[in-house]
């Protein structure tokens, strides 16, 4: 389903039938803004990019347009790489991008090459898309045919090819050098950092961004409406909207395309249609499954942006809004969250690959009755032991959401043990 | 020149420094499993975590991936950093069993010392949940796995990739099922493996050469080179003689590499690594050996080289120098061959001379270590001037024909086994047409049963000596043990020979030889036996060679 929001920038077109198909975008208005890039210089896009506030969708928040200007000057080739591994529990906005208008992200992400003049794309696609990944790769063919890819886009003399790759279906290589050891053939461990962020040595060594779908298909539209416009939409700090994945226990789950800081409480009642069958919310999971739980009081009058939500001690994330009614029982989810992270884990890392496994084995007593309470404050120090002592997030993914569960609902834990 | 303080402590290091190698500096040790400072490094163990402070604002990070900053504070003794350490360990420890009273790395292992200094807590895992790995694995013809003692640091896979090229072993599955596995269709057999158990920090891979052989706290450890090839790698040279019971015909229990930048590194190749069995193999020569009448008792070592002397005089006196060949040895020492040469070409005058024959065996060269030529002092028997260059005698190969056509009525063969040197006829022609062949071996073989006198040498592991490698450094031997049997070095058989000859070679000992060898020899002008040093020094107008990192041209990435 996808969202019913009054400000659709993104999704303006996810209706249109066969908007996969580039005649249908064309007439939609599909390389537009690519065709007004291609005569700008590079640095001019780059501005606008920065001056419109978008910040990147794939969780971290970080301004794209800065992270587009850390491109070291002297050094090609140069890369762009579209995360589209979207694996992160709750967060299934980059697929209706895949599936609705892969032509919008294909104009993003060559914008974004021109604007650091990369000489080709990677589309990196979750293993497990395997629609998504068909209708991606017709459309790419596509470009190709019509000139938007390939050498001299649009009479510019600047060449970029696109090439698509599929990823095995590792959570980890959702994570940008993980990701990019992925695409370089190699078993999906992130690397170590600093020195080595992508921007300056990334694929094969080389200059390459790394931004998710969501956050590349914003560009054209950036472009087409203005800067300011752009930045006009959200909140203060956070320019334009945000694809919100609403699910959980809400009457209308699904994909909704809001201005950021649309409040969360307005998200879940107003558009998901509030919670079913008249049952009281408890808890809400913001930003993926790797944010803070925040209980159904601290849900109040919170604005979905990255600041206000950070205030509020979660994450914005990857905006996926979990919702949580009264029914849940919190120590059965902290289960299911562990169970992932801990099998998602790379295995490079002791904290990670030896706590994770740990945390699962503790968190499974609570299910079946066999925990004490001292494995609560086990846990929250297993957690705390694991929390930012890693080489990458995935750490700290599955340690902040512990920490919260444990501490905003400790009681539903003691009730679990049996002394 | 970053200037930071380590735990109060001022130290200024290299630019690029990270924090570990720079607590060096200061002799504080940072507790470590994935990095070595010869590998890349990847910062998964966690383990080296220290507090940092940088203008006024403290954080955690890894020393191994830090680099010296000015004005950095670090801490690496604090209630944070133990508890720090202390969890990681105990992650570790969830499934590793800390058996050390059966594991072979007990004693060497840094799970079981960082375990004693920083852990010490109960365990809250309940034994019936840690998780169980493969045992006692071959990865290759030498090394032997416990996955379940690995803690998956991937040094042993680093090395394989980075310094080998050859990338046998990798780590296999994802999160609590990773482990550490041969890569499919590949055994750990490269020239080199052995070095995977020296980078291990735990008892994961052990060497079945050495295995359940001794406990390393009754080993004595001592600094020498290797004399396998012309490299002389620096080792240490692992042994025990106390408890002969256990493998009586072993004194050298295993060789191990020892740092030295500009030879070798921290590597060593498989070829020295177990080339020590040699010393007290079997065959060794224990006592001197005579053709002639000994009027019923067993001849010593001085009555033979006596004979030798006797013999060589006689011939001299009869038919001139030319009369005598001596076929040396590029492996003898510096030592050696200053003796011979002062003996026989100084005072003697014998041309008939030489150390380089086309029989001697070429080792396999490769762009690590391995240097083809296996003699470990061949640069010091030219830097000698054991052949007599410029001299009428014969050499090399053309020696060898002369010998074998019978124009020399005394031989004498350092150490080369003529017997399998050259075919079965031609060896029984040198010994039909040779009048008295002498010969100094330290293993018994074929010319030690044809030979007329032969005098048992020492070897390298039982002798102090310098040995000068293909690069022009000087480098020494040190003598652990006595040599097997009644064995001798070979400068002392040249001295015992010089004293029944009349010839003034008055040496007490082989650290008098080799100061003596700077009043002859200009390259060596100056050097003397302490300024050698344990890390060897380089000839006279021999520059020290540039650095270059031992490592293949192909290395395979970090994974």
């Amino acid at each position: 389903m996808i969202g019913n929001g009054s400000t659709r920038l993104l999704s303006r077109n996810f209706d249109v039938e066969n908007l996969t198909n580039l005649e249908v975008a064309l007439k939609h208005g599909a390389y537009e803004q690519l065709k007004r890039a291609v005569k700008m210089k590079p640095e001019e896009v780059t501005e606008i990019v920065k001056a419109s506030g978008l910040r990147g969708h794939g969780g971290a928040g970080f301004s794209a347009g800065t992270k587009w200007g850390f491109i070291p000057k002297d050094k090609f080739p140069r890369y762009v790489t579209v995360n589209g591994d979207e694996s992160e529990p709750g967060t299934c906005k980059d697929r209706l991008i895949f599936e609705r208008d892969p032509h919008l992200l294909i104009e993003g992400a060559l914008i974004c090459a021109y604007a650091v003049q990369a000489e080709r794309i990677y589309i990196y696609i979750r293993g497990e898309y395997f629609y998504p990944t068909r209708v991606v790769a017709e459309a790419v063919q596509q470009a190709y045919a019509k000139g938007f890819a390939g050498k001299n886009i649009l009479n510019s003399g600047w060449s970029c090819s696109i090439h698509m790759h599929n990823g095995a279906g590792a959570y980890i290589c959702g994570e940008e050098t993980g990701l990019i050891e992925s695409l370089e053939g190699k078993k999906g461990w992130p690397r170590l950092k600093p020195p080595f962020y992508p921007a300056a040595i990334g694929l094969w060594g080389q200059p390459t961004i790394v931004n998710n779908v969501e956050t590349l298909a914003f560009v054209p539209r950036i472009l087409e409406i203005g800067a300011e416009k752009f930045a006009g939409l959200g909140s203060p700090k956070n320019g334009g909207t945000a694809l919100y994945s609403l699910s959980g226990n809400i009457s209308r789950p699904g994909v909704y395309e809001l201005p950021m800081g649309t409040p969360l409480m307005d998200l879940v009642n107003e558009y998901g249609g509030g919670i079913p069958n008249g049952r009281k919310l408890k808890a809400v999971i913001p930003g993926g499954s790797s944010s803070h739980i925040l209980t159904a009081e601290e849900c109040e009058n919170l604005p979905l942006d990255f600041e206000s939500v950070a205030a509020r001690g979660s994450m914005l994330g990857s905006a996926a809004v979990m919702v949580i009614d009264e029914t849940v029982s919190i120590p059965k989810l902290m289960h299911w969250m562990v169970r992932f992270y801990a099998h998602e884990s790379c295995g490079q890392c002791t904290p990670c690959r030896e706590g994770t496994d740990w945390l699962l084995r503790l968190s499974k007593r609570f299910l079946d009755g066999s925990a004490r309470k001292r494995d609560i404050d086990d846990m929250w120090e297993l957690a705390d032991n694991i929390d930012g002592k890693t080489i990458c997030a995935l750490g700290a993914a599955v340690a902040w959401p512990t920490k919260s569960y444990l501490v905003k609902f400790r009681h539903e834990f003691e009730a679990a043990c049996k002394n | 020149m970053p200037l930071l303080e380590i735990d109060g402590k001022p130290v200024e290091t290299p630019a690029g420094m990270n924090l570990i190698e720079a607590a060096r500096l200061l002799n504080v040790e940072i507790p470590h499993y994935c990095y070595h400072a010869g590998l890349t490094v990847v910062g998964s163990c966690r383990m080296c975590q220290v507090e940092v402070e940088i203008s006024g604002r403290k954080s955690i990070a890894i020393a191994c991936n830090t680099k010296a900053a000015d004005g950095m504070k670090i801490t690496t003794r604090s209630e944070v950093v133990h508890k720090l350490r202390q969890s990681v360990l105990e992650f570790y420890l969830q499934h590793h069993p800390l058996d050390c009273p059966i594991c072979d790395d007990a004693g060497e292992c840094d799970l079981q010392n960082y375990y004693m200094e920083h852990g010490l807590h109960d365990s809250r895992m309940p034994l019936a949940e840690k998780k169980h790995k493969h045992k006692v694995m071959d990865v290759g013809p030498n090394i032997v796995l416990d996955s379940e003692r690995c803690v998956l640091c991937t040094r042993c896979v680093r090395f394989c990739r980075e310094i080998t090229g050859t990338g046998e072993l990798g780590v296999f599955g994802h999160g609590r099922d990773a482990e550490l596995l041969n890569v499919p269709g590949k055994i750990l057999d490269n020239d080199y493996a052995g070095n995977v158990v020296d980078v291990c920090p735990v008892g994961a891979l052990t060497d079945k050469d050495f295995r359940f052989k001794r406990r390393v706290w009754y080993m004595k450890r001592t600094a020498s080179i290797c004399t396998g090839c012309s490299r002389g790698c620096n080792i240490f040279v692992d042994w025990e003689t106390d408890r002969r019971y256990k493998d009586p015909q072993r004194r050298i229990q295993r060789l191990k590499p020892r740092y030295n930048r500009l030879v070798n590194e921290w590597w060593m190749c498989d070829q020295g690594r177990y080339g020590y069995h040699s010393v007290d193999e079997a065959n060794r020569l224990l006592s001197p050996k005579t053709k002639s009448q000994s009027n019923g008792h067993a001849l010593s070592v001085d009555e033979v080289i006596t004979k030798i002397a006797a013999r060589v005089e006689s011939a001299i006196e009869k038919q001139g120098p030319g009369s005598v060949a001596v076929i040396a040895s590029a492996s003898s020492s510096n030592e050696d061959l200053f003796l011979l040469n002062r003996l026989f070409i100084d005072k003697l005058k014998v041309q008939n001379i030489d150390v380089t024959f086309g029989f001697e065996a070429k080792g396999k060269e490769d762009e690590l270590l391995k240097k083809s030529d296996l003699a470990p002092n061949r640069r010091g028997a030219l830097e000698l001037q054991v052949k007599p260059w410029g001299g009428e005698g014969q050499g090399g190969d053309d020696l060898i024909a002369a010998a074998i056509e019978g124009e020399f009525e005394v031989v004498i063969v350092v150490r080369h086994d003529l017997s399998t040197a050259m075919s079965e006829k031609d060896f029984a022609k040198l010994r039909r047409n040779t009048g008295y062949i002498a010969y100094l071996s330290s293993h018994e073989n074929g010319l030690t049963e044809v030979a007329d006198d032969v005098v048992p040498i020492a070897m390298w592991a039982e002798r102090e000596a310098t040995y000068t490698n293909f690069q022009g450094r000087v480098q020494k031997t040190a003598r652990p043990f006595d040599p097997a049997g009644l064995a001798i070095p070979e400068w002392e058989v040249w001295k015992k020979f010089g004293e029944i000859a009349g010839v003034e070679l008055n040496f007490s000992d082989v650290r008098d030889v080799f100061n003596a060898i700077g009043m002859h020899f200009e390259s060596f002008k100056g050097i003397n036996w302490e300024s050698v040093g344990s890390g060897g020094r380089m000839l006279n107008g021999t520059p020290e060679p540039t650095y270059k990192r031992i490592q293949t041209s192909t290395p395979l990435t970090a994974y």
